[in-house]
């Protein structure tokens, strides 16, 4: 035997060199190698490849791109042609491929869609990178608590002190839903105060006014293009104008600002000077209190890291060392939006895991159709094996072969991506509805690319195993049929069916998770009555405590009211946060906030709360003021053996405590239940509480808006119903239901479809063997089960696989819920059988058809 | 006249063709003048001389058969064309006249 060359500088000569040279060239180095060979067998191997790369130089390498093909276009329309044909005589497997690819699309779309929306917010900003927004770590018994405000003067004095700081402002968000009137026209609208920089940090564009001079009068105001048409139906000639707040104070129109945008985070229709609010009102600048937000704007190139570190303790120095547990830092504030969830002082993801948590849906149902396509297609391969056989004798090159499937697959995704920017069209306003999103279809330059992107994505990849490997068939094989279908690609396609079916199985079981949680959390006794109870806010002359009593005196006259009081809480989230308890044996250390609730007579009435001992507030004692409630985590949290008469100092006030109610979600269930303190101070109240007749809503809200009317003219009552506030504690969670049941749908779908493709293929390819089957006496069931068995197993193998999976995922989606419900076994088992079911469902109804055929008409010809 | 104009190498390896008349190839140039030089040349050097040459037209060549040596390549046999041989006559005509202008001077 003869030595041979190195293999690969063979392969790399006969690649690179012209086709005059290499027998020469070749021949030669053939020569010397052997030559060579005899003496030493690596020299003579390192000797030809040297001499190999010697020959990589101009004169040798042939021209590449002398091979092009001269009728592109030719070859084009042929292709085209060809495609279109195939389309027509299979529409079955045609059609299926256009719905799963297209309803796949329009999922990836959609949520795209979503996804650039949500990660867009808040980064409009000029200066986004240098806009932060201070928080503060409050050291508590349970751990690190972060909170989202601070103290009204450390925007002022962080300007002041830190030369990192170019801008900062205050803002405080309470004026909410106000009463705003020019002339007799009142309007409620949404403002905040803030601090004279606003504009200086945040790029809200001024429209009018003059932006240096807009906070130097007092009492100034700046309304919306949108509040200002709204009160003056103009927005012209409008600086300088009265607008009174709340039927008592007046304020001058000093700018208008464009409408806020619905990308931005913070949501407002006026703004009011923070510097003139505080101004009589000292303790909100306090270094005590924290009722404030804070935002800074950082110098370009100052590093947050050592800023954060340079006012770690800013708050003790502030109160000569006395506080010791407060630790503010700065937050880039476009990254809250996102990123707005701390546990124990850290990070810990917020809406981000919903964007990602959906950016993997729409990935593993385009993956899903894809997978369709493409199992189809091999499918169908040995049907067209003759095809590539015949055009490869013709001269077909490999090449070409490759270009038509993907060209085929490329135009089917093409196809599937029209149909899908014609569904997403169609869905967009229902999507819109149950993201709570403004979104629109605009045909900007990204989306465009992107889905031209994906379209080409999605046509290579699902079009990439049959070019490569039908194209890769021997004619001389094919053309004398002696090809059997490869074990491997049997293998692939079962593994995709597989594949398809778990991520089907993990959403099936996701949704039943999800819907059972959010089921927990509609009934759960919560420990309070929500229902039939409405809040409104204490504004106008009842904004002075005289007139409390005598107001709920007359609406609980009105015909359907049951009982009226007023109360702080909204019951559906944190509201006000205190400390400064003076309790027997109390930590020194202990910082613990206290959620508190002023109250009225009758509000646990109302509220249907339970005691645990003691009593709660009544006429019949006179004045409660020096009395207290608490609940059960409270007193637990304060280690008190027997609470009832104990006294304690609140904020340097001796209360006695008279009852104890039992534990109730003042907050959503992501929470567990926080100490609570009730205490009777009508004049710290903020809305009305009043229980109605069930099912008399709408005369009852009628009558007390004519009432409300008539008592406090020019408000307009603007009431919510304590349970649809509950309800909004778990938009986020609804969302993820509503968006999970239609996704899982759409998966399954979509993964039917691909298993009814086959099973129509695999029974049409052994129609043969049905027929002689049939002939020797099989029946019509045993050739169901001998045509759906593999399937059958296919989906119990991805039952098999996803189980654990998605077990984990829910395990992982229910703790962050304080109160959740057990995972019980029949979720997931219910979820394996559904699957099973629906597939058998699909694959019986084709076998069925393809066993009932007569076997004299498959078997009459050939 | 460049088309006329021949490098020392080229100038070697025409004469090994011209020597070995019609039987002149790759390797045969290539041992030869290591021989004769005394030092190893790459193979890739005398290709790259030939393939000049012939396309000034100092040589012409012709495939030889199939044989089972060199991995079944054939040989490529060189010839020196009238115009090659006139090149070197030339070449050495230059050569012989300017070294006859040199004084007798001896060396001692």
């Amino acid at each position: 035997m003869k030595p041979s060359p190195p293999h690969r500088a063979l392969k790399f000569l006969r690649w690179f060199c012209q086709e005059d040279y290499i027998e020469e060239i070749e021949g030669d180095l053939t020569e010397v190698f052997e030559k060579q060979y005899e003496q030493s067998q690596t020299k003579a191997r390192r000797k030809f490849t040297w001499s190999v790369i010697r020959y990589f130089r101009p004169e040798f390498i042939k021209s590449f791109k002398s091979s092009s093909n001269p009728n592109t276009i030719a070859m084009f329309r042929h292709n085209f042609l060809l495609t279109f044909r195939n389309f027509k005589r299979y529409k079955s497997s045609f059609f299926i491929n256009l719905v799963g690819l297209s309803t796949g699309l329009a999922c990836s779309l959609l949520i795209y869609l979503w996804v650039a929306d949500e990660l867009r917010m808040d980064k409009f900003h000029k200066d986004d990178s240098q806009i932060f927004q201070v928080l503060e770590n409050f050291d508590e018994a349970t751990g690190l608590r972060t909170g989202e405000t601070t103290s009204g003067y450390m925007a002022e004095s962080l300007a002041a002190d830190m030369p990192e700081v170019e801008y900062s402002v205050a803002v405080l968000t309470y004026p909410e839903r106000k009463t705003l009137s020019v002339e007799d026209k009142n309007l409620k609208a949404s403002g905040r105060y803030v601090g004279k920089d606003f504009f200086k940090i945040f790029s809200f564009p001024i429209v009018q006014g003059n932006p240096d001079k807009i906070w130097l009068n007092k009492n100034t105001i700046l309304v919306s293009e949108a509040l200002a048409l709204k009160l003056f139906n103009t927005t012209e000639n409008i600086i300088g104008r009265t607008i009174k707040f709340q039927h008592d104070q007046e304020f001058f129109v000093s700018g208008i600002f464009s409408t806020i945008p619905s990308n931005s985070s913070q949501q407002f229709d006026f703004l009011l000077s923070f510097e003139e609010f505080v101004a009589d009102r000292q303790n909100y600048l306090d270094w005590g209190n924290t009722p404030a937000n804070a935002y800074v704007k950082l110098k370009s190139g100052v590093n947050v890291d050592d800023f954060n570190g340079k006012i770690a303790d800013y708050v003790q120095i502030k109160r000569n060392k006395k506080v010791r547990y407060r630790t503010p830092f700065l937050a880039r504030y476009s990254d809250r939006y996102l990123y707005g969830k701390y546990e124990n002082g850290i990070q810990s993801g917020g809406r981000i895991e919903y964007v990602k948590l959906f950016s993997i849906i729409a990935l593993f149902i385009l993956g899903i159709a894809c997978i369709n396509f493409m199992n189809l297609s091999t499918a169908k391969a040995s049907r067209r094996t003759r095809e590539v056989g015949i055009k490869k004798t013709i001269g077909a090159s490999r090449k070409s072969l490759i270009h038509y499937y993907l060209g085929e697959s490329t135009l089917m995704a093409f196809l599937s991506a029209l149909a899908a920017v014609g569904l997403v069209l169609l869905l967009l306003p229902q999507f819109n509805e149950i993201t709570g999103k403004h979104l629109v279809l605009n045909p900007d330059i990204e989306l465009i690319l992107s889905l031209l992107g994906v379209v080409l994505l999605t046509g290579l990849v699902s079009g990439s195993y049959p070019a490569l490997y039908l194209s890769g068939f021997n004619p001389v094989v094919i053309l004398k049929g002696k090809l059997s279908n490869a074990m491997g690609e049997v293998w692939a396609r079962k593994g995709l069916v597989i594949l398809q079916f778990s991520i089907s199985v993990i959403l099936i079981v996701s949704v039943l998770v999800v819907y059972k949680q959010i089921e927990f959390v509609q009934s759960k006794n919560l420990g309070f009555t929500k229902d039939n109870v409405i809040f409104f806010d204490r504004e106008g002359k009842l904004e002075e405590e005289e007139h409390i009593e005598a107001f709920l005196h007359e609406v609980e006259n009105l015909p359907g009211v049951l009982s009226a009081s007023v109360t702080s809480h909204g019951l559906s989230g944190a509201d006000w946060g205190v400390y400064g308890f003076e309790w027997e044996g109390k930590d020194p250390n202990d910082n613990t906030h206290f959620e508190h609730m002023t109250v009225y007579f009758d509000v646990m009435e109302i509220l249907e709360m339970e005691l645990r001992s003691g009593r709660t507030f009544s006429k019949d004692f006179g004045s409660e003021f020096t009395k207290v409630i608490f609940n059960e985590a409270a007193i637990e949290h304060m280690a008190l053996k027997d609470p009832i008469g104990e006294k304690i100092k609140f904020w340097g006030m001796d209360k006695e405590i008279i009852g104890v109610v039992k534990n109730f979600h003042f907050e959503s269930l992501h929470e567990s239940i926080r100490p609570l303190m009730i205490s009777f101070w009508p004049s710290k109240t903020k809305r009305f509480i009043v229980k109605i007749e069930g099912g008399k809503e709408k005369e009852v809200i009628d009558g007390l808006q004519k009432f409300y009317r008539g008592y406090n003219p020019g408000f307009a009552l603007d009431y919510k119903f304590l349970d649809s506030e509950y309800q909004l504690q778990y938009v986020a969670e609804q969302r993820v239901a509503t968006l999970s049941h239609y996704f899982a749908g759409l998966a399954i779908l979509i993964s039917c479809l691909g298993l009814f493709g086959l099973a129509t293929f695999t029974a049409e390819r052994r129609i043969k063997e049905i027929g002689i089957r049939k002939i020797l006496g099989s029946s019509i069931w045993g050739i169901v089960r001998l045509l759906s068995g593999d399937f059958g197993k296919m989906v119990m193998a991805a039952v098999a696989i996803a189980l654990p999976i998605s077990y984990f995922i829910v395990a992982k989606w229910l703790e962050s819920f304080a109160y959740r419900i057990d995972l019980k076994w029949w979720f997931f088992i219910g979820a394996g059988v559904m699957a099973l079911f629906i597939a058998w469902l699909t694959v019986g109804i084709q076998t069925i058809k393809a066993a009932r055929i007569n076997p004299t008409e498959c078997l009459k010809d050939e | 006249m460049i088309e006329h104009s021949l490098g020392e190498f080229e100038e070697l390896v025409l004469l090994m063709v011209a020597a070995h008349h019609d039987e002149a190839y790759g390797v045969l140039i290539l041992e030869n003048l290591e021989e004769k030089l005394g030092k190893k040349i790459n193979i890739s050097a005398i290709h790259v001389a030939l393939k000049r040459m012939e396309n000034k037209g100092f040589v012409k060549s012709r495939f030889g058969g199939i044989t089972n040596e060199r991995g079944g390549r054939r040989k490529k046999f060189y010839a020196i064309t009238a115009l090659g041989k006139r090149v070197l006559d030339n070449q050495y005509a230059l050569r012989t006249s300017i070294y006859q202008q040199i004084p007798k001077i001896s060396f001692s």
